[in-house]
């Protein structure tokens, strides 16, 4: 089972946290048009690579943090960011 | 108007008493315990000197549990724990911070013997060991499935540790702790702490 | 083959003071304490211990250890034991499997006469067709089935579960293991020493060479004065992301077999290797064993393994198994020597054994008699875990074997897995491999401590990561032995002939993993230790090709098969109750699980609730109620993004509804907020939605508005919720509240007030009305809800108090229309949907769902709606379908669906088109029976008091 960093609570089981998927920023909604919104909505870009993505520390601290993971290796770089999801695929 | 009415502990079914071995279980839900949030550094955190993931005792008796970052739990009689969360009042004009008595939300428990690491292994998946939870820890992760935070807090220097849940779990985690002590001879024995009044 | 008991042993593991009686087949029988099945059995002269799969033919002895195919028995309730590790233990009722009606006389053997029918995919291609014979098949083929049988009525057996976190995990006991783990831990490791068989030692355990003996004895002794922490016939049976390992420990004294969840800092791989069969015509024949079988049961067992034996060999195991046999007076007949020319070409004999070896040598064709063939033909090295970690072991033609290529640098291969060597080449080797997986667990275990914050402080930086500088061990040559020129058995688990695999190549499955799936060869018990490169040796050869270029296929986990119930272990099934719960169960509760809720359903007669609230006071616990405490200066601007309507200008004491929405406008949650104080409010979400809006909540606050100051508390259970409902509420509540004025004047619908009930200080109640009647919601400090209920109940006798339950409240709430998210709503119910698109104000700056709500108000959505079936007393089911006319075109379904005792006639929601929404439409509901019945959509949600005067009362 995968190890993940929680920033607060270091490297914990990854069922001990929620997967939050890719980070995305979310649009300005009073002027974002039909085909940005929908693209926060439903479309990511699944990369064989690094991907910077969301996580929730359910069971440990209950916060939200970012990290970079190559998808492909499993790999963490960076130090998690509390908070963050405007990241985007790196 | 009657009197106050005697605190209900979420655990309710009997259990038997005693088995031959170090391991005991007692069930503390009634103590007071407090919720307070504020930022993770700031007056509060000065004031409540205990920061994520450990713990501490205060003068008056309480104990502080750093167990989020900017979030503490406060436990022990509701005089000790009103002393220790006295000082809250004055900073709410430095800082953004709340406090809740969270006394019936939250059920606790003390493993307390030399095999506890071994017995709570079996329910959970953090490391017991001295290096990674020394005494004074504080850490939350799922015992038996379900959420708990749990503080190492030794007992004449033999092993004890804390273990909170939702009051909704107690009857459950109870149950599921005791199955886990079995082998290890685990009684159940009284509380140390009685619930004082709100 | 007349295997019998000898004299004692100096290395053998049985006490021969302890005599254990068992039963094979219904026979008595005996053996010694540190007996396995099979060798009790063997020391009293048994030959044939089962019946192959597919042709029955008669099976004894190849391996005589965990992996030998042919000795799968059934033990009391127990299927699929391998008597070549099981221990003996007294009372066994073991029975042979497979066989019917005996093990001498096994009708379905006729199956070998059938044996050129029965090729690869013979199933597969003969009971395809016709499709509608296939249960006719399965019945059948049920009776051909392998494997023992289970029986429904076992009781349940304790498996347990254990995580632990050492340092270094060392899979093997052999002398490089031991060796491993020894220096690992003089180093300062945590360590877990895992073997597989019953003693550590490796192959040590069953040499008689004495100075195997003693440098076994000497590692035996330093293990038991370390502190490793050993675990004797136990595997690693998977190792899977950052060394998380699973480890089933079988000789757990308390429970079956528990399942050890082992997060390792690094993984030493020391598994030794497996003696691998050799393939020609009649190598399954009953005789015809491994070495490494000959010398476990001499030396460990004390069992002479027959009269006369022919011993084949290219190896030092065939020249030590020699000796052995010579000691315990087994004639040898002839050596023959597989580094050299000469091959074995076959047995003789009967079916049930061994009368003649065919060997092709020097001297051409020549028939040796023996009762006995000992088969050297090289090793499998057992690769898996280096698998399961991502290497792909590189197969070397002059060693005739796999090696680890370039597995992680946290797993570490050793002993003869890693290469060959003498015994001290082989220690230190494993010493080696100790000391650097300590070193390496150092610097990991730095790095954990370093980030995590309840740990221990660490000094200075995290250590380099250790480099490899371990001398390699070498390589023996060793011929590549995997055919003679006949074919025989590859695959004994599942009787797979070379034959099969290379009629399998032919018609085109010539790629390993292809075969392997085709002919189900190495997908039998042994997992392909036995058999896996025997079968790449066969497809390589049909396809004229080496060994390196076939490949082999990947060992995947687990590296021994386990049983379900290890992998289920102790079932960990939370429930939750609320503080009311004793009285419910004292009370002719019927208990409804909800998520992990357990609830009451009712207390006997819902629709008798159902009146009783409509006409009296009823109470009903909905403590399972989402409760968040939300406090701080930025509350209303929270709930403003959060809900789809406006909460800025709620005055304290005021409650008011809001519905959620999520991102893509869908209703989310919804429920009541009431604010208590000034900063400080109350939030209220469905029962199943509790957890979700919390974490929904915690994600705006901590990703999109860091910067507000709102604290969220779950409160759920820190109040025991009641629901105190009917015309008779008022006076049941003012008989036990104190602080409070209930005047509907004073307290008015969807107002909040806090107050003191049956000497309870700090309750809150709102007046809202899920029921429809005058009802106020009691959040009592839970620690006192029992109390307070049973107040309740206590003080309302005269005023005909009953409690009611889920059923009686669904019942109620449908009277009056009001949807459940999720059972009304669905995954694609965009807020307006609801009846409630007023709610949604799309002049907020801005709020969860905005944009896909903002352009939904220019589309026909489908509605939620209130239906009534024509004939009152048909009761359509829930998701019914609502259809045109007689064609099946689905215009919508019904949501919720009861019998109204209020009203007497069955009520709905549902779904339904925007042309069918409007009140008065006639719709046809489509039945589960195939009938169609007319319904009519009725002008608002409530089916009773529209107007709702009475929860205003």
């Amino acid at each position: 089972m995968l190890l993940v960093t929680c920033p607060n609570c270091g490297p914990r089981n990854s069922t001990d946290l929620r997967y939050g998927g890719e980070s995305h920023a979310r649009p300005d909604p009073n002027t974002a048009s039909r085909s940005e919104w929908r693209a926060y909505l439903y479309l990511r870009d699944n990369p064989a690579g690094w991907l910077r993505e969301n996580w929730y520390c359910a069971s440990g601290c209950r916060r939200w943090f970012s990290i970079e993971r190559n998808t492909a290796t499993n790999e963490f770089r960076d130090p998690p960011l509390p908070g963050d999801k405007r990241g985007g695929a790196a | 108007m009657a009197d106050a009415p005697a605190f209900e502990s979420p655990v309710v079914r009997n259990y038997p008493a005693s088995r031959a071995g170090d391991l005991t279980l007692s069930d503390e839900s009634a103590v007071t315990k407090w919720l307070v949030r504020a930022g993770a550094e700031g007056p509060t955190a000065d004031l409540l000197d205990a920061r994520f993931g450990t713990s501490r005792l205060t003068p008056g008796g309480a104990l502080v549990l750093g167990s989020r970052p900017g979030e503490w739990i406060v436990v022990g009689a509701a005089s000790e724990v009103a002393a220790a969360v006295a000082g809250l009042d004055r900073l709410e004009e430095q800082e953004f911070c709340s406090a809740l008595d969270w006394t019936h939300g939250r059920a606790m428990f003390r493993v307390t013997g030399a095999s506890a690491p071994r017995m709570l292994e079996k329910v959970c998946g953090i490391d017991w060991s001295d290096h990674m939870t020394p005494d004074g820890a504080v850490v939350s992760a799922p015992v038996a499935l379900v959420t708990c935070d749990i503080a190492r807090n030794d007992r004449d220097r033999v092993r004890s540790y804390l273990i909170f849940c939702d009051r909704s779990f107690g009857q459950y985690l109870f149950g599921a702790l005791i199955d886990a002590g079995n082998e290890f001879g685990l009684s159940v024995a009284a509380a140390t702490h009685s619930h004082s009044a709100d | 083959m007349t295997m019998s008991r000898q004299g004692v042993q100096p290395t053998e593991v049985i006490d021969r003071a302890v005599k254990l009686r068992f039963r094979w087949n219904g026979k008595r029988f005996s053996g010694f304490e540190g007996d396995t099945i099979a060798s009790a059995l063997a020391a009293a002269g048994e030959q044939i211990f089962s019946r192959s799969m597919k042709y029955h033919r008669p099976r004894g002895i190849l391996t005589a250890d965990y992996w030998d195919p042919n000795l799968m028995v059934q033990v009391g309730d127990d299927p699929n034991v391998r008597a070549g590790h099981r221990l003996l233990e007294s009372g066994m009722d073991v029975r042979s499997q497979n066989v019917w009606p005996s093990l001498n006389r096994d009708i379905k053997a006729a199956n070998r006469y059938l044996g050129r029918f029965l090729t690869a995919g013979f199933y597969y291609k003969t009971f395809m067709r016709p499709q509608w014979l296939w249960p006719t098949y399965e019945r059948v083929l049920a009776t051909f089935a392998p494997g023992g049988k289970v029986d429904l009525d076992t009781p349940h057996a304790y498996h347990d579960k254990r995580y632990t976190h050492p340092d270094v995990v060392v899979a093997g006991a052999g002398p490089a293991g031991i060796e491993a783990a020894l220096a690992a831990s003089n180093a300062g490791a945590s360590v877990l020493l895992v073997s597989h068989e019953h003693q550590v030692g490796g192959h040590l355990r069953y040499s008689s060479d004495a100075a195997d003996q003693a440098a076994l004895a000497e590692l035996r002794s330093t293990l038991g004065a370390s502190d490793i922490e050993v675990l004797t016939d136990s595997t690693v049976t998977g190792r899977y992301e950052d060394n998380w390992l699973g480890i089933v420990q079988r000789n757990h004294p308390i429970a079956v077999e528990r399942l050890i969840k082992a997060r390792a800092k690094t993984l030493v791989v020391a598994p030794g290797l497996i003696e691998r069969p050799y393939v020609f015509e009649g190598n399954d024949r009953p005789g015809v064993i491994t070495p490494g079988a000959a010398r476990r049961l001499i030396n460990l067992w004390g069992v002479k393994p027959g009269e006369r034996a022919v011993v084949f060999g290219a190896n030092a195991e065939a020249d030590a198994v020699v000796g052995d046999l010579e000691r315990v007076g087994t004639e040898i007949a002839a050596v023959i020597d597989g580094r050299t020319a000469a091959r074995i070409s076959s047995t003789a004999g009967s079916s049930r054994a061994v009368e003649a070896v065919m060997v092709d040598g020097a001297q051409g064709p020549q028939r040796i008699e023996a009762d006995v063939l000992v088969v050297a033909a090289g090793w499998t090295a057992p690769t898996s875990l280096l698998n399961m970690a991502g290497d792909r072991p590189v197969y070397d033609p002059a060693a005739a074997r796999f090696f680890p290529s370039d597995p992680p640098s946290n797993v570490l291969a050793t002993g003869g897995l890693a290469g060959d060597g003498d015994l001290d080449g082989l220690r230190r080797h494993g010493a080696a491999t100790g000391r650097l997986a300590a070193a390496r667990a150092a610097a990991v275990r730095h790095r954990l401590q370093a980030s995590t914050a309840r740990a221990l402080p660490v000094d200075g930086d995290e250590p380099a990561w250790a480099p490899d500088e371990r001398a390699p061990l070498g390589r023996d040559p060793h011929p590549e032995l995997y055919r003679a020129d006949t074919h025989g058995m590859v695959d004994m688990s599942e009787d797979i002939s070379s034959k099969d695999l290379v009629a399998a190549a032919h018609e085109g499955y010539d790629s390993v993993e292809l075969a392997k799936r085709y002919t189900t060869a190495t997908m039998g018990p042994s997992q392909g230790k036995l058999e896996t490169v025997n079968t790449v040796a066969a497809i390589a050869e049909a396809r004229g090709e080496t060994i390196s270029q076939v490949g082999t296929t990947v060992w995947r986990p687990p590296y021994a098969p386990l049983t379900l119930g290890a992998l289920a272990g102790r079932m960990f099934e939370p429930v939750r109750v609320s503080s009311i719960h004793p009285w419910h169960e004292a009370n002719n509760v019927s208990i409804i699980q909800a998520g992990q809720w357990l609830r009451p359903d009712h207390y006997g007669d819902p629709a008798a609730e159902v009146r009783n609230v409509r006409r009296n006071v009823g109470l009903i616990d909905v403590t399972p109620l989402g409760k968040l405490d939300l406090r701080g200066p930025d509350v209303p601007k929270l709930l403003s993004l959060l809900y789809v309507n406006k909460w800025m200008k709620l005055g304290v004491g005021r409650v008011r509804y809001g519905m959620m929405c999520a991102e893509d406008g869908v209703v989310l949650d919804d429920g009541v907020t009431g604010r208590l104080g000034e900063d400080h409010y109350m939030m209220s979400t469905t029962s199943s939605g509790a957890g979700g809006v919390w974490e929904w909540v915690e994600n705006w606050l901590q990703t999109e508005r860091p910067d507000w100051q709102v604290h969220v508390t779950p409160v759920t259970t820190a109040y025991a919720s009641i629901n105190v409902a009917g015309p008779k509420s008022r006076e049941l509540m003012s008989r036990v509240c104190e602080g409070v004025d209930l005047d509907a004047e004073a307290f008015p619908y969807m107002t909040v007030r806090e107050a003191t009930v049956a000497g309870v200080a700090g309750c809150f109640m709102w007046r809202i009305g899920f029921t429809g009647e005058l009802s106020f919601e009691l959040h009592v400090p839970a620690g006192h809800g029992l109390h307070v209920w049973e107040a309740l109940m206590d003080s309302g006798c005269d005023l005909g108090v009953a409690s009611f339950g889920l059923e009686a409240q669904r019942i109620m709430r449908l009277e009056k229309g009001h949807f459940i998210v999720g059972q009304d709503t669905d995954g694609l119910t965009l807020g307006p949907s609801t009846g409630m698109g007023s709610l949604i104000k799309l002049d907020k700056d801005d709020f969860a769902g905005k944009p896909e709500l903002a352009w939904a108000a220019d589309r026909s959505l489908p509605m939620v709606v209130a239906i009534q079936p024509d004939d009152p007393d048909v009761v359509p089911e829930e998701a019914a379908q609502i259809v045109r006319g007689d064609t099946n075109e689905i215009l919508g379904r019904i949501t919720s669906s009861r019998y109204s005792p209020t009203l007497n006639r069955s009520i709905c929601l549902g779904q339904v088109e925007p042309d069918l929404a409007a009140g008065g439409t006639k719709v046809t509901v489509l039945l589960e029976s195939g009938e169609r019945i007319g319904a009519t959509v009725i002008d608002h949600h409530a089916h009773f008091d529209p107007a709702g005067e009475r929860l205003r009362g």
